[in-house]
């Protein structure tokens, strides 16, 4: 098949993705991974070079856009209480996860680190989304999962950036720019995009794909991966975005649009149905190495800081997507993990996205008007006991 | 009195405001109060941006505030004072809930008739049938 008709096979599936995605209620991401899927097992199709590029492309804009989407004020407020949670979320499963695939399946060490770090994540947008969907946002125990979940994917982060990284002077390099451009872009911003936004050129999501592309660049140098800096420059950023709602939006058309179809097309497209279908048994094994840990980690933190809502924020926070498939993606084309190692942790992922969110919004789902009662009576009481003592 | 506190649900489409319609001459006839509920429904599910999510948000917020403006002119017209109340989550379970915490003595909604869907996994209608406390009037 030439490459423009696998663009237009491509094209056509991701349309056919928005319809579904807007039909059955489902994020668009979940439905493009599918069909990726099915187009990569039932056509004859390769992935394309330029699709490998844009793809890890568009893996490093979600991982910016998932830094400059956290709320930055409200994680100052709750970090003490989401901080424990947000390092157990993480480290629990990346260790047990690393240790399971090493010793257990015999996986390389480095593949085996992908592994753990993949299976730590916990998705914030499917935080988000059940969150939001109740009001549940609304109420502290709802901002400190959210706060607890920045925390786990910042860990996710780092593990990504670092451990893979060879000692070299393009090191310094990356480090330098990247403190640059993260210290740099927030104080550059306001008159760069006062004097050149709001423009349909564009100037300003061009800015911000330099800075993505410099740091991929340097990166790639580094035997690291951009994601860190990306990451943490979103942030440095979330509080411009939170100001100027417009700039990102039209940021967000724009990777929505073009460049996260093509992302989790890629990662479904290098998904084997006939791997996966011949390693069952360890799907369901990596599935507990990640769901056990987490459960076991974050349970005892959740009863300490949010109760009585422990299992429910135990659950959200044993959910995970797009870290998942970034961290899996970067394995496969590094050369890290086979092509049944990436399929088996993409699977994982897209499990771990629906099981916990399910279980925990049919049995443990709080709801908002409820905890803000709950709220309301713990401030009525709390000056009461200070009295008493 | 017949009824003193009727529940409508409203959403958008054709059948609700038929049910909002009925809603509003039985009020006239009873003199009873009235309050419209609209509920947001679900976001997308298993969401890989927060992004998506917001922007989805963002358009039921803008879709669900005019509606609930433009009945509350309606209202207006029709000399009935309206209650309205937005709440984001699962219609059937929503009803139920919002009819019961405001002791309402009868709910009006529509019935859209999804062939598929009804047949499937039965309707909102046939859920807060099942589950309400108090009368319910369907309206097609």
């Amino acid at each position: 098949m030439s490459e423009l008709a696998i663009a237009v096979v491509l094209a056509g599936a991701i349309l056919l993705a928005s319809t579904i995605s807007i039909e059955l209620g489902i994020s668009v991401a979940l439905v493009e991974l599918a069909l990726g899927v099915v187009v990569g097992n039932a056509f004859d199709v390769g992935v394309p070079a330029w699709l490998v590029f844009i793809g890890s492309f568009a893996g490093i804009v979600l991982t910016f856009l998932a830094g400059a989407e956290v709320d930055v004020d409200q994680f100052r407020r709750e970090w003490r209480a989401s901080l424990g949670i947000g390092v157990v979320s993480f480290a629990a499963p990346f260790l047990v996860c690393t240790a399971f695939a090493y010793w257990a399946l015999d996986w390389s060490a480095d593949a085996a680190k992908i592994a753990g770090i993949a299976l730590s994540t916990t998705s914030l947008a499917v935080v988000y989304s059940v969150l939001v969907e109740t009001g549940l946002n609304q109420t502290a125990i709802g901002r400190r999962i959210m706060s607890a979940t920045f925390v786990t994917d910042f860990g996710t982060a780092a593990a990504l950036s670092i451990l893979f990284v060879t000692p070299s002077l393009w090191i310094i390099a990356f480090a330098a720019v990247s403190a640059s451009l993260i210290l740099g872009l927030p104080r550059l911003s306001p008159w760069f995009f006062g004097r050149y936004g709001n423009r349909v050129i564009e100037p300003e999501i061009k800015l911000v794909f330099f800075a993505l592309f410099l740091l991929m660049w340097l990166g790639e140098r580094s035997n690291s991966h951009a994601v860190l800096p990306a990451f943490v420059l979103g942030l440095a950023l979330s509080s411009h975005y939170a100001t100027h709602r417009k700039e990102q939006e039209r940021m967000r058309v724009v990777a929505f649009a073009f460049l996260t179809p093509l992302f989790f097309f890629k990662g479904g497209m290098n998904v084997s149905a006939a791997a996966l279908w011949a390693n069952l048994g360890v799907l369901g094994l990596l599935f507990a190495a990640k769901m056990v840990p987490k459960l076991a980690g974050v349970y005892p933190l959740a009863r300490r800081y949010c109760a009585p809502h422990a299992a429910f924020t135990t659950l959200l926070m044993s959910t995970g997507l797009t870290f998942g498939t970034i961290s899996s993606l970067f394995g496969l084309q590094a050369g890290i993990v086979d092509e049944t190692q990436f399929s088996l942790l993409v699977a994982v992922v897209v499990l771990s996205a629906i099981v916990p969110t399910v279980i925990a919004q049919r049995l443990f789902q709080p709801t908002a008007a409820a905890e803000h009662a709950r709220e309301r009576a713990l401030a009525v009481a709390e000056p009461v006991r200070e009295a008493e003592r | 009195m017949p009824f003193e506190r009727i529940l409508v649900a409203i959403d958008g489409s054709e059948a609700s405001d038929r049910a909002f319609d009925k809603a509003l001459e039985l009020t006239a006839l009873t003199g009873a109060t009235l309050a419209a509920l609209a509920v947001e429904g679900p976001l997308p599910a298993y969401a890989a941006t927060v992004g998506e999510v917001e922007e989805v948000k963002r358009e039921k917020d803008a879709f669900f505030s005019r509606l609930l403006t433009a009945a509350e002119e309606k209202a207006a017209a029709s000399g009935v004072a309206l209650e309205t109340e937005l709440r984001p989550g699962h219609a059937a379970e929503l009803i139920v809930r919002v009819a019961g915490e405001w002791r309402a003595d009868l709910i009006v909604l529509g019935h859209k008739g999804h062939f598929l869907r009804d047949h499937l996994l039965g309707s909102t209608a046939d859920r807060v049938t099942e589950h309400a406390d108090c009368p319910v009037m369907i309206v097609r």
